[in-house]
């Protein structure tokens, strides 16, 4: 992709599925790539295989930690090109049974993590060249899906967040959200049967699951030259669901 | 301007074939030499016969390949015999780019009904038409890419542009239908949505409107991004559509417009 070598990329939530996914492809491309994430192990594992990262141990939701993270960012790199705010978390329970607590750890670490850490690299990014910012949606902020109402309504919160952010950063710097529909993770495996993925797959128009690359290749073609005039939009990566494939049966 | 310093000859699309309807000018010549730079055989399919001509061969001359094919794209039977000259030149079809269009810049009141029928023919049918003739030769080869333009006024109103409005809301809703026929195939069909983009077409509005090519310009400078689209740039955003890149990505609209789209302020 035009335009990624020699960027510095922040990917949080990086240690695992879509980010992991995601971190080696922008080392593909020849960027320089910091990935935060809360879990320690995670981190040393993807260090394991990938030893040009630069690993942070931090939490999105702790305004502290971020403001940790990023002295980091600024020692290693003085400045940021790239953010792809990633990190998530999802809790599959009744709307009946969603209790506070619960409410306010995915509120927080989904859409407040999201401000913390995009307030920190869209500052660096004006004192800078400018930058691009991803955001990481879900199609689950678009259209209502039953058992994830927190989740949901975090991620329909980062989307409206994702304009908001367009509109008032430009033209320094892009922000764009990608929405993945049903992507195998491991967030996403250890939430659904088997017979919940072959419903899915029997369904959506291109029958199968999307990959973690799949999304990283949506991510390296955002933050890349090709889509220097992409500002303020939700992009789908879904496998044709939200065209109709499930909403219409 | 240089808009793309680090632009070299890729190998995104090596060894598809792709047809580009609109071609000869504007975002579809703009595809149809990056295409070619990326490693693919274009058929450039146009009404307009001297610059498309012209195209094929300076593609040509760059080193790429290119088939010029003359095609009223609102006649099934001229569609057809499009794709089975490109075929006959190359033997398979990956990638369509539905892209032919034409605009009129008037309300219901100052919209005579053959223009209307001709912005819907234009811009809607020949979508239609050309899939229709291309679809079974993409199986042929196991599946394929369709990309249809579409427009930021295909998903919102736009003023003086009933019959345009109209049209390219239809290419939307062709394109989600679309994608739910021909996924399980493997056929994918998506929608680009550009914003006022520096077009032959863009110069026309501004004529249709009684402003010059500067005013209209300069009007764009109140978007997030302050400026209209280069035909170069929508090219860059239709081959990440058309290429293995996108390959869980079916059924969308993807807007390049400077953040035109995204809210008011």
């Amino acid at each position: 992709m035009r335009g990624l070598a020699g960027k510095r990329v922040a990917i949080t939530g990086g240690a695992g599925g879509i980010g992991a996914a995601t971190a080696a492809r922008f080392l593909e491309e020849d960027a320089r790539v910091a990935v935060l994430d809360r879990s320690r192990e995670a981190l040393e594992r993807l260090r394991d295989t990938h030893r040009q990262i630069e690993s942070m141990e931090a939490d999105v939701a702790d305004p502290k930690s971020v403001q940790g993270a990023f002295g980091r960012i600024d020692h290693l790199w003085n400045g940021l090109d790239v953010l792809i705010n990633n990190a998530a978390i999802s809790v599959r329970h009744p709307f009946l049974e969603i209790e506070i607590e619960v409410w306010r750890k995915v509120l927080d670490v989904n859409l407040t993590g999201v401000f913390l850490v995009a307030q920190a690299a869209a500052r660096r990014m004006l004192a800078g060249e400018g930058g691009v910012i991803l955001n990481m949606g879900s199609t689950n902020g678009i259209a209502g899906y039953p058992f994830y109402a927190d989740y949901n309504a975090s991620k329909a919160g980062v989307i409206e967040l994702t304009r908001s952010m367009a509109l008032e950063l430009a033209p320094t710097i892009r922000v764009n959200a990608v929405c993945p529909g049903f992507i195998l993770t491991p967030m996403q495996g250890a939430e659904y049967t088997p017979k919940m993925l072959r419903d899915f797959e029997e369904k959506v128009p291109l029958r199968r699951v999307g990959t973690p690359e799949e999304v990283a290749a949506l991510f390296a073609f955002l933050a890349s030259d090709d889509a220097r005039f992409i500002t303020g939009q939700t992009l789908v990566i879904d496998g044709g669901e939200l065209a109709g494939g499930l909403a219409s049966r | 301007m240089n808009t793309h310093p680090e632009s070299t000859h890729g190998v995104r699309l090596e060894g598809k074939v792709a047809l580009i309807t609109g071609g000869a000018s504007g975002i579809g010549r703009a595809t149809a030499e990056r295409f070619a730079r990326e490693g693919a055989a274009v058929a450039i399919v146009d009404i307009a016969e001297a610059p498309g001509k012209a195209l094929a061969v300076a593609i040509a001359e760059a080193g790429g390949e290119a088939l010029f094919v003359r095609c009223d794209v609102t006649k099934l039977a001229e569609c057809e015999r499009a794709v089975k000259e490109t075929i006959d030149r190359w033997g398979r079809l990956d990638i369509l780019f539905n892209n032919a269009g034409v605009t009129r810049r008037e309300s219901v009141l100052g919209t005579t009904e053959e223009e209307w029928n001709w912005v819907m023919a234009v811009n809607v049918t020949s979508v239609f038409l050309m899939s229709k003739a291309a679809i079974p030769v993409m199986l042929e080869g196991g599946g394929g890419a369709i990309v249809n333009t579409a427009s930021g006024w295909g998903l919102v109103g736009g003023k003086d542009a009933v019959s345009y409005c109209a049209s390219k809301g239809a290419v939307v809703q062709l394109t989600r239908a679309m994608a739910v026929d021909h996924g399980p195939d493997g056929i994918r069909v998506n929608a680009i949505c550009p914003g006022d983009t520096d077009t032959p077409m863009l110069a026309s509005e501004a004529e249709q409107l009684g402003q010059t090519h500067e005013q209209i310009l300069a009007e764009s400078v109140d978007r997030p991004l302050r400026r209209v689209g280069r035909p170069e740039e929508i090219a860059d955003a239709v081959l990440y559509l058309a290429c293995d890149e996108s390959s869980f990505v079916t059924g969308t609209t993807l807007v390049v417009d400077g953040g035109g789209l995204a809210g008011s302020g």
